[in-house]
């Protein structure tokens, strides 16, 4: 093992203390300070914890409502074989990689201007964004569930529906209860879709930290919104992780797909709940881009001719083109910071010793929601004596630390499942630990890099919530440009942001896929 | 003449419309073992699975005491089935396995429990209710998977090369134990293995499966 690499933690970890654990504790201190109006004050304050119980209320909504539509489907895109099969396990995750911001938009284009915004419309929205979670994580599980347990349970007199209960169900506990885990999470810490979607009174702590900070100017109320919320993810996180864990061990059997069953009504449903998620997926995408090309009188091009113009959607707030230039530099300087940083942490884990507590702590960003790294950030380094609000480095920052934690998730099982035994001969041939290193992990870390950074790309993209406390007034990101176009009446800045939401949804799609791709040939070489 | 326990009647076996095997005549008599002989992937437990309604017969007809049960959904045949592997839900206790085919037809909680210890007892596995599947071994799963199967008292019961996994000395053991237990219940059974000894250890009478699908 080259020596430089027993000292490579160290970059991850400073990274790390300085735009994350500092940003928190600038944070905890101003909730510390202020007297009888400061933040510590406000945590007692009624108007915080109305705001967390209905976020509660609409996450464990959006929750139920996420596991109801996809464990039908997680069923039949993991375990039947049929026509079209892969294309709607590939569909199905769409909506997940997709800019909350778009989602949301793409859901007012469906429902139009007839369908009163407010919770059904967010729960409903969230339950999309998410279905991916459960379909994946579920759909895994359920892929490898032995059914001759449920033939067991079904020669020993149960039904159908009670051996699903009985046998299927406590088998798939673990993967329900950390998926559902996540959804939740999801939901509770919403920005883009409940700002969006919602109404007034349809609020998350995260809209709440959002306004206090924008519109009132409420620091103190905000870093105690924002500590509220940090406790109760932590719990949640910790508490779904105990009982995931808490579960017995099974049979799994190798992953192969089914026959679709021989009764014409199984059947028949097993075919109609596929056509359903296809539906389901596409319709609120085919409405966003149609919306980007409709007007009242008709279909047009206007939107999408204006992209370049300053006045267009009447913002006045630069061109929607030179939002997307702004939003492309900041996805490659995030790129490149997160590569680096994640990959290094990554490194750690197959360097021995204690370093790879490192990438551990890579994946703490993970728990720490947009809206609580925007508003440490912007307190810790957007105002003197560190302001650089100026250098355009603040929302990579913030970006690369929401990434890093995916880099490492990628990067680190690849390492992992490559033989190191591959360095001990290169180095017995004679070569030097550094080239020995790369001779052994080299081909797997260049595809792999590459890969994640696409995804650490993809990540910046879309990314509203830190952006939205980070962006400044002239140069907003593509996501924070869509919403104050939204923000304005007129058919002209919906569809100017329609425009530009496609053009979201295309280059991620396009960055996601080239990422699946790239991992497709690692595992095939 | 008596009616065997189970029959069947030019049955034909397939998956996904294409029939390997038709015309298969079979009878298994009240108490009877029958051993089924024939090496791996030579559809044993595709025979298995239709007589027990896993798997849809291609044709052809399984009679259950007389009835016709070819359409009937697998809870409804009152046919056991015991496969490789033990299959114990691991989230129940041992007890709560053997009294879970009793709870589907009726028991109470209470008598349910009360016949699982009973039977744990018969195969030699007192004080064992409380305790955890994982903590079994390979022969003591494959007995509670065994009086499982028994306790809800089904007409046939199916064994599909049940102690495959187990080495050969405690395979040879736990057959003749098997076959023993069955005896005394006076249960029919329809065996099916690869291993000759463990055919003739078991079976009252032996088929030898080219014959069976061949005929």
């Amino acid at each position: 093992m080259p020596r430089w690499l027993s000292w490579a933690w160290l970059v991850p970890a400073a990274f790390l203390a300085a735009f994350l654990a500092y940003p928190l504790v600038v944070l905890l201190r101003t909730v510390g300070t202020g007297g009888a109006d400061g933040a510590l004050a406000r945590l007692a304050s009624a108007s915080i914890w109305q705001v967390a119980a209905l976020a509660a209320l609409q996450a464990v909504i959006s929750t139920l409502l996420a596991l109801v539509v996809g464990l039908p489907i997680a069923n039949v895109v993991t375990r039947y074989r049929f026509p079209g099969r892969a294309l709607a396990q590939a569909l199905v995750t769409v909506p997940f990689v997709l800019p909350t911001v778009v989602v949301a938009l793409a859901f007012r284009s469906l429902v139009g201007p007839g369908i009163a915004q407010g919770f059904a419309l967010v729960v409903i929205a969230h339950a999309y964004v998410n279905l991916a979670v459960i379909v994946r994580i579920v759909g895994s599980q359920w892929a490898q569930h032995d059914a001759d347990y449920e033939n067991v349970a079904r020669t020993l007199g149960a039904t159908r529906w009670r051996a699903f209960v009985d046998v299927t169900l406590p088998s798939l506990r673990p993967a329900i209860v950390s998926s559902a885990t996540v959804v939740f999470v999801f939901s509770f810490t919403s920005l883009g879709i409940v700002l969006l979607l919602g109404d007034a009174s349809t609020r998350t702590l995260e809209s709440y930290v959002l306004r206090q900070t924008s519109v009132l100017l409420d620091f103190p109320g905000a870093a105690a919104a924002a500590l509220v919320q940090l406790v109760l993810v932590t719990a949640v996180l910790l508490s779904g992780a105990v009982v995931a864990r808490r579960s017995p061990t099974r049979r799994m059997r190798p992953l192969s797909l089914r026959p679709l069953p021989a009764q014409a009504l199984a059947r028949a449903a097993v075919i109609a709940t596929a056509a359903v998620s296809f539906v389901i997926v596409l319709a609120p995408i085919v409405a966003l881009v149609a919306s980007s090309v409709r007007a009242s009188g008709g279909w047009t091009i206007d939107w999408w001719a204006s992209m370049g113009s300053v006045d267009a959607g009447t913002t006045r707030i630069g061109s929607p083109a030179s939002a997307l230039g702004t939003s492309l530099r900041f996805a490659l300087v995030t790129a490149i910071v997160a590569a680096v940083v994640g990959g290094l942490a990554a490194v750690a884990v197959v360097v021995p010793g204690r370093t790879r507590v490192v990438a551990l702590l890579a994946m703490v960003p993970l728990g720490v929601s947009a809206a609580t790294l925007g508003l440490g950030t912007l307190l810790a380094f957007g105002r003197p004596p560190v302001d650089l609000r100026a250098s355009g480095l603040l929302i990579p920052i913030a970006h690369a630390l929401v990434a890093v934690p995916l880099v490492v998730a990628v990067v680190a099982p690849a390492l992992r499942g490559t033989d190191a035994r591959t360095m001990q001969v290169a180095a017995s041939l004679g070569a030097r630990p550094t080239r020995a290193f790369l001779t052994a992990y080299g081909p797997v870390l260049r595809v792999v890099m590459v890969a994640s950074a696409g995804l650490a790309a993809a990540v910046s993209l879309g990314e509203f919530g830190a952006a939205s406390f980070l962006s400044r007034s002239g140069a907003p990101t593509v996501p924070v440009q869509i919403v104050r176009l939204l923000s304005r009446p007129g058919e002209q800045s919906t569809g100017v942001a329609a425009a530009l939401a496609v053009v979201l949804v295309v280059t991620t799609l396009a960055l996601v896929l080239v990422v699946d791709r790239l991992g497709r040939t690692r595992r095939t070489a | 003449m008596t009616t065997p326990r189970l029959e069947t009647r030019d049955l034909a076996l397939g998956y996904d419309g294409s029939v390997f095997a038709r015309g298969i005549d079979l009878a298994v008599l009240p108490a009877q073992i029958v051993a089924i002989l024939g090496p791996s992937g030579s559809g044993k437990s595709t025979l298995l699975g239709t007589i027990a309604g896993v798997v849809r017969a291609a044709g052809g007809a399984v009679l259950v005491d007389g009835d016709d049960v070819t359409r009937a959904p697998i809870h409804e045949r009152g046919i056991g089935l015991i496969f490789q592997e033990p299959l114990l839900f691991p989230h129940l206790s041992v007890a709560d396995n053997v009294a879970y085919g009793l709870r589907r037809h009726g028991a109470s909680r209470e008598a349910a429990r009360a016949r699982a210890a009973e039977l744990l007892a018969w195969v030699g596995l007192s004080g064992y209710e409380g305790r955890s599947v994982d903590e079994l071994s390979g022969g003591q799963a494959q007995r509670v998977a065994l009086v499982r199967a028994l306790a809800p008292r089904p007409a046939v019961l199916l064994l599909d090369e049940p102690f495959s996994a187990l080495d050969r000395d405690l395979r040879q053991r736990l057959a003749r134990e098997v076959a023993d237990l069955l005896r005394q219940e006076g249960v029919a059974a329809l065996h099916v293995t690869h291993d000759p000894e463990e055919a003739s250890a078991m079976g009252d009478r032996v088929v030898d499966l080219t014959d069976l699908f061949g005929s």
